[in-house]
């Protein structure tokens, strides 16, 4: 007999970032019934939804609702930082667990949060690197105005600016904005070597529009010359991208068909597997522990299963495969495989990857 | 701030907690330890080895002079008040122990990482103003002479101006500032005044 245990979910099924959290809501529905038709398990989940629709003033009520009215202790959802932050005071209040599985701009260790996807160590400086190394050391930072874009881009800034380049422009849109023509006439004008994109949604989707007809006009402008970077693209926006994702450069823990992290390779992007690992690493600490349910985490964390899990007890963060892919033919093709690296969200363990600082050149 | 913040250097610094045993301190000491600090705990008063310290937290409540092993408000490391009764007398008591950030109590989920920042931002900004401040008081101490020494070498028949620009020459060979060498002139005229026999000093 199987003990049920209720779980949030909170994604927002319309909305801007809906591809995002359908991503993830699929993996963790997945994995979910994973676990319910699994003999060897003594729990099954029983799903408690609520949707936000993309609103963030509603992230935190019904994030009160789930652990109020209902049994579930833990709750997978939030897609933008900006709904996680909501969230926080809400789980911590009520002693619940919320699984956050998707990348984000680090500089958090909430002792009620779980990490599942990547942080900049993981994501973002690997990706610099990788741009410094293969394209130049003058860049321009785009983004969404919010905290992820505003994080992403001081990291960035810091980045390239101790490897001896330079930030050429900075630039902001509101959530939900397409208007990109200055932000592109900008990019005409000042000739990047690379551009960091972390534009959100319908703002991303016409930046990259705009900036792919840019390249048909001047070869400087294209892929192989001056690319596009994402700490947060995955084959789950492709659907709404089409054509336009070509030549794009991303950083994240999978993509689709890299086996070895947390399966075999058949997730449709890494919001799908890091909700997925999510929900397998909750059964994980409460299989075979009846009343473990009731526990907190950082109870959970000291049982012998999430002593030896992927959870860092510590940061709450997971250690993650690092890979940079491009997209060709609507198909993200690995371009460095950097193995496994813990995930350091205050950037205290890890140092900057060496290639940050610059190459001394002889000046005669 | 004129400078962005620094957030690498924060890993495998040490900070103490000064602060009886209390659920305050493990949640503090959460915290920290996620960001990378090494911590260590000690109460009722901070032991010598604590000079080393990157960081002190202490206890704004219960705290007392004499629990820390320097002089009040002169503490080598940036302080961070640990604040729960917010009565006046003892805030002052944290402002007077030289606190440069603080943090309330209970202490839960959050603040530690922004108190660390703003604690180093404001005790850096006060050490450059300490520093700068004693130049410049050393420097008007200076002032008179200064003057005695602009007048030892206008004796020599220069203008007050020329004078003044010898001075300033022979700083600049000697690669000090402008007061040691006027200290300097006045000691060789005293030296000179000496090995005439005229002693005019007590």
């Amino acid at each position: 007999m199987k003990r049920r245990i209720e779980l949030g979910l909170l994604y927002s099924r319309s909305g801007p970032y809906a591809l995002m959290s359908e991503a993830c809501r699929t993996g963790a529905l997945s994995a979910m019934a994973m676990v319910n038709a699994d003999p060897d398990l003594d729990i099954s989940f029983v799903p408690v939804e609520r949707d936000p629709g993309g609103n963030v003033d509603h992230y935190g009520p019904l994030c009160a609702d789930i652990l109020r009215d209902t049994g579930a202790r833990h709750v997978v959802g939030c897609v933008t930082s900006w709904s996680r932050k909501e969230v926080i005071p809400t789980v911590e209040k009520f002693g619940g667990t919320l699984w956050y599985a998707v990348p984000y701009e680090g500089f958090e260790a909430s002792d009620h949060v779980v990490y599942t996807h990547a942080c900049p160590n993981q994501h973002l400086l690997p990706l610099l690197d990788w741009a410094l190394r293969s394209h130049g050391r003058r860049a321009t930072l785009v983004a969404s105005n919010y905290i992820w874009g505003w994080e992403l881009n001081r990291l960035a800034r810091e980045t390239v600016t101790a490897a001896g380049g330079e930030i050429l422009a900075e630039r902001y849109l509101p959530m939900g904005s397409v208007d990109v023509d200055r932000m592109v006439e900008e990019i005409r004008f000042t000739r990047p070597d690379f551009i960091l994109n972390s534009l959100i949604g319908p703002s991303s989707y016409a930046f990259l529009a705009a900036y792919q007809a840019l390249g048909r006009d001047d070869p400087h402008f294209r892929p192989d010359r001056c690319p596009v970077l994402s700490c947060n693209m995955t084959e789950c926006e492709f659907p709404a991208l089409g054509a336009r994702a070509e030549g794009l450069i991303a950083a994240g823990p999978y993509f689709r068909g890299v086996t070895g992290w947390p399966g075999a390779g058949n997730f449709g992007s890494s919001f799908e597997a890091a909700a997925f690992a999510a929900v397998r690493q909750l059964a994980r600490l409460l299989a075979h522990r009846p009343g473990a349910e009731a526990e907190s985490l950082t109870d959970l964390l000291k049982s012998p299963a999430g002593q030896d899990g992927v959870i860092d007890p510590e940061t709450h963060h997971t250690t993650l495969p690092v890979v940079i892919a491009e997209v060709r033919g609507g198909v993200f093709h690995v371009i460095q495989h950097l193995g496994e690296v813990a995930g350091d969200p205050y950037l205290t363990r890890s140092r900057a990857p060496a290639a940050a600082t610059p190459t001394l050149r002889v000046v005669s | 701030m004129k400078r962005p913040i620094r957030t690498h250097n924060l890993g495998g610094a040490l900070a103490f907690i000064l602060h009886r045993p209390h659920p305050t301190v493990q949640a503090l000491a959460r915290q920290l330890t996620a960001i990378g600090l090494e911590v260590q705990e000690c109460w009722s008063e901070l032991p010598a080895h604590a000079l080393a310290a990157d960081f002190v937290f202490f206890d704004a409540d219960m705290g007392y002079d004499g629990q820390f092993p320097w002089a009040s408000g002169a503490a080598p490391m940036p302080l961070v008040a640990l604040i729960g009764s917010e009565a006046p007398g003892r805030v002052e008591w944290s402002l007077k122990a030289g606190a440069h950030a603080h943090l309330l109590k209970p202490v839960g989920d959050n603040g530690a990482y922004s108190a660390l920042l703003i604690a180093r931002a404001a005790f850096d900004a006060e050490r450059a103003l300490s520093a700068e401040i004693a130049d410049l008081k050393r420097r008007m101490d200076e002032r008179q002479t200064v003057v005695r020494a602009v007048t030892l070498l206008a004796a020599r028949g220069k203008s007050e101006a020329e004078a003044y620009a010898q001075l300033r020459q022979m700083a600049m060979a000697w690669r000090v500032s402008f007061e040691d060498a006027a200290a300097r002139i006045v000691a060789r005229f005293a030296e000179g005044r000496d090995q005439d026999g005229q002693r005019g000093r007590g």
